[in-house]
């Protein structure tokens, strides 16, 4: 495309100036006309206020989130942003304290009668923010929404053994397992066990209207959700704020920006790097707990890593110091064995130790399997994370120093997960937690079909064996007997290589008060602390 | 002229379905999956089961040619789908988004070219130290990366100084005010590089206009200096400009991808990229045929301009 712009004609104001003028006129008026327009459908736009709520006499607490939420699907761990919105519009029957502790949420008490029977009873009067009541009729048929597999519950990994749910008045109810649960109570804290309305269990329908303590008011596409007090929740008193304006910032350090800068109160997600520059800055405070994993999955359906010792090899060859300082700026703690929290009965201290990072036993145990002088092969993790690229380089070097030769795919992560589920890497960099803290978490990460959450082609009948005969014990030797059982198998068999916990952090200015990041795994469901924040001006 | 632009849309619109058809190939070629994405974000997997009946619900089941057409028929029905995540209608994303990226480009465009014109003819009229001044700074304003620009914005004018929020959006019906003091520092970032092409353009015309004869001519019968700058050098310099401007705003349109994310603005880039990464099929289709088609308008527009002011283009 071309245009030419020799002058046919001299002196002054020759025709094809007029002519240019007119043009150039014409243009400036399209500008003109698409800038009035623009500023009109903009006005005409449904609002939102990312950060400007300030301004009312409320309790509004502008919340910082790292994504825009998806709609809910019910019982579907739908990741941070999810539970977080969970946590804020629904309630369980049971939930988290500050501390990390299960307690009694829309359940008044809920009662063991025996290791396959819990009574519950509801607070009275219980409503949704619909203005529908709340009875143990919608206990009974959400739980048993989430119990059967048929609905494609990820809950359904904890809650399968509920085989019924009897309604004993509107109150109340018992809960009948199928066999010794002993996380269920945990399972029922999680924010995506809530009791909804019998119009939301299907995946078809937003699960928008819960019994939480905000409801959600209003959604502007890619500015914010606003959320507000929901007066019939059960613990409405304690409530202090009227007002959640949650603001979607996905990337790391427009969010750290908007916070130091005033636009919003509270974030979360707070991304490694900016640690320093929040927890340095007068009057904000960094919250961060140390729970998430990361570690090394195996395609084990054929090739070098089918062969346990070559897996063990790998585990002992990670630095996770280095890991640790490359992908989190020193924000982790290396893990060289399976995490079990400390208050739970299957906490094993001489057992924490799996595996250490020894490149002269990893080399050995190369030689050991049949490859002295190690071999090639491709690294699957994602370019859409750093952290779990620069994770993926430190293993990279550590592997190379055994003689294992890496090669990195790193994809964007529709890709990685996809080829995760397909098996198409032969080892990968994953990351994760537990949706309990109970060690049960483990079957997670260990059995069940084919997903890019765990190492492919990977089943050991008699760690699954473990690891159920863990979850079903009824006392806490029992429990603990298992899960050594568990541990020596996972030594042996290395399912996955551990490298090392994460921290999680939420940061906020002084004006905030009363919020926590739960400990551990528990800081994704953090957003149940918002019920016990407050502001001040 | 009729069947110069009736020719000029035909090819319009040829072009618009040879986008759809690529962007619904593409999408489909490319490995992943938005139920996939939809239900594995969190620390639980969906069982393949549960998968594959949201995926036979949202209509990703059937075969590639039958989904080929519904989206074809869709798109002739002004019906582009709906968003996998959100289950909105994604004429109705496009509606909210493209007015705030087109706010955005628009204020860019009317600050480069405030600031480009007049600093570019300075430049080209005064020559020495402020031409190179002029070709300096502009060098400068073309290599500077718009999220080093924004980044610098944001840690002075918002962190420093507070004058300005760190990023976000509000609605001029909501708040006027703190609608446009919200596009200040993105506009000024994105405008940037485009004053500095405008600058350039200008000045480089300018040079070129100075040395025509009927400026001499001009001067001779005895015009001020100022008049015949005004009337006869930077009148015919501007032509050239006028058509970067057109085809820059275009370009800028699609170019907001990493102002939206420094700046936080909820535009349609920011939605373009967030979706291709869950894989949301229906708002990138949606999104990438309204992006090629106001660029496809722009063209044809330019063109006619073109066969307006010269009549052997039209041949």
């Amino acid at each position: 495309m071309s245009i030419s712009n020799t002058p046919t004609a001299q002196g002054s104001a020759p025709r094809p100036h007029r002519a240019r003028a007119r043009a150039r006129a014409a243009k400036f008026s399209f500008v003109a006309v698409a800038s009035a327009a623009a500023l009109v459908l903009s006005g005409c736009s449904t609002g939102g206020s990312s950060a400007d709520a300030s301004d009312s006499d409320q309790s509004t607490l502008r919340f910082g989130i790292s994504n825009e939420p998806a709609d809910l699907i019910t019982g579907v761990d739908q990741g941070t942003v999810g539970n977080t919105m969970m946590s804020l519009i629904h309630r369980g029957l049971m939930s988290y304290d500050s501390s990390g502790a299960v307690e009694p949420a829309l359940a008044e008490s809920i009662d063991l009668v025996d290791s396959t029977t819990y009574n519950f009873s509801l607070h009275p009067d219980l409503t949704f923010q619909d203005g529908s009541a709340l009875t143990a009729d919608n206990v009974k048929n959400s739980l048993e929404y989430y119990a059967d597999p048929a609905n494609g519950s990820t809950l359904n990994v904890g809650l399968k053994d509920i085989s019924s749910v009897d309604v004993t008045d509107d109150v109340s109810g018992v809960i009948h397992l199928s066999g010794p649960n002993s996380a269920l109570l945990e399972y029922l804290a999680i924010p995506t066990a809530a009791i909804v309305p019998d119009a939301a269990l299907s995946p078809d329908v937003a699960n928008s209207i819960g019994a939480g303590p905000f409801s959600l008011e209003e959604h502007t596409d890619g500015v914010n959700l606003l959320l507000a007090k929901f007066d019939g929740f059960y613990d409405a008193s304690d409530v202090d704020l009227d007002e959640i304006d949650v603001s979607f910032y996905s990337d790391g350090t427009a969010r750290t920006n908007a916070l130091l800068g005033g636009d919003v109160d509270i974030i979360d997600y707070v991304p490694w790097p900016d640690y320093d520059r929040v927890s340095n800055t007068d009057g904000f405070t960094l919250d961060a707990q140390t729970g998430p994993l990361q570690f090394v999955q195996f395609n084990v359906t054929d090739g070098p890593f089918a062969d346990a010792k070559v897996r063990e090899a790998v585990a002992y060859a990670i630095n996770r110091e280095n890991s640790i300082i490359a992908a989190f700026q020193g924000h982790g703690e290396p893990l060289t064995g399976v995490y079990i929290p400390e208050d739970n009965a299957a906490y094993n201290p001489d057992m924490t130790d799996l595996f250490g990072y020894d490149v002269d036993k990893a080399k050995d145990l190369l030689a050991e399997a049949g490859y002295p002088d190690g071999f090639e092969a491709t690294l699957l993790t994602t370019s859409q994370y750093a952290f779990l690229q620069d994770t993926a380089l430190s293993v990279q070097a550590d592997l190379q120093a055994i003689g294992i030769t890496v090669n990195l795919d790193a994809p964007d992560w529709a890709t990685r997960v996809a080829q995760g589920n397909a098996g198409e890497y032969d080892i990968a960099i994953a990351g994760g937690a537990g949706i309990v803290t109970d060690p049960t978490y483990i079957k997670g990460l260990v059995s069940g079909p084919n997903s890019f959450l765990r190492s492919f082609g990977y089943d050991n009948a008699d760690l699954n064996a473990a690891l159920e005969e863990g979850l079903r014990a009824t006392d806490d030797t029992e429990k603990l007997e298992a899960y050594a059982q568990a541990l020596t198998i996972m030594q042996a068999d290395v399912p996955y290589a551990p490298i090392n916990t994460r921290e999680q952090a939420f940061a906020f200015n002084d004006s905030v008060a009363g919020f926590k990041n739960l400990p551990g795994f528990l800081s994704f469901y953090s957003g149940y602390s918002f019920a016990a924040t407050s502001i001040s001006n | 002229m009729t069947s110069f632009i009736l020719r000029r849309f035909g090819l319009g619109a040829l072009l618009t379905f040879l986008v759809l058809t690529l962007i619904f190939l593409a999408l489909r070629l490319v490995p992943g999956d938005p139920v996939e994405m939809l239900l594995s974000s969190g620390n639980a997997s969906a069982s393949p089961e549960a998968i594959e009946r949201m995926r036979s619900q949202l209509g990703l089941t059937g075969s590639l040619p039958a989904q080929y057409w519904n989206f074809l028929t869709g798109v002739l029905t002004g019906d582009l789908g709906n968003s996998i995540r959100t289950g909105d209608a994604v004429t109705q994303s496009i509606a909210q988004r493209l007015p705030r990226t087109l706010e955005l480009v628009v204020f860019a465009t009317i600050v480069s070219i405030g600031v480009g014109i007049p600093i570019g003819a300075w430049a080209g009229a005064k020559g020495r130290f402020v031409d190179t001044s002029v070709t300096v700074l502009t060098s400068i304003g073309l290599a500077l990366p718009v999220y080093v620009v924004g980044t610098v914005l944001i840690a002075v004018f918002s962190l420093t100084f507070n004058i300005f929020p760190a990023g976000g959006f509000t609605s001029w019906s909501q708040d006027p005010a703190r609608h446009v003091q919200m596009l200040v520092l993105p506009s000024l970032a994105l405008s940037l590089g485009f004053t500095a092409i405008i600058a350039q353009m200008t000045r480089s015309a300018v040079l070129e206009m100075k040395g025509q004869d009927w400026v001499r001519t001009a001067k001779a019968f005895g015009h001020s200096p100022l008049t015949v700058f005004r009337r006869h050098v930077l009148r015919n310099s501007l032509t050239p400009v006028t058509t970067v401007i057109g085809l820059g705003f275009g370009t800028l349109l699609g170019s907001t991808v990493l102002i939206e994310r420094v700046f936080n603005y909820p535009g349609m880039s920011s939605l373009l990229v967030d979706s291709v990464s869950n894989r949301d099929y229906a708002v990138v289709q949606g999104l990438v045929i309204t992006i090629a088609m106001i660029f496809i308008l722009i063209n044809i527009l330019v063109d006619i301009v073109y066969g307006i002011l010269d009549p052997r283009v039209r041949q």
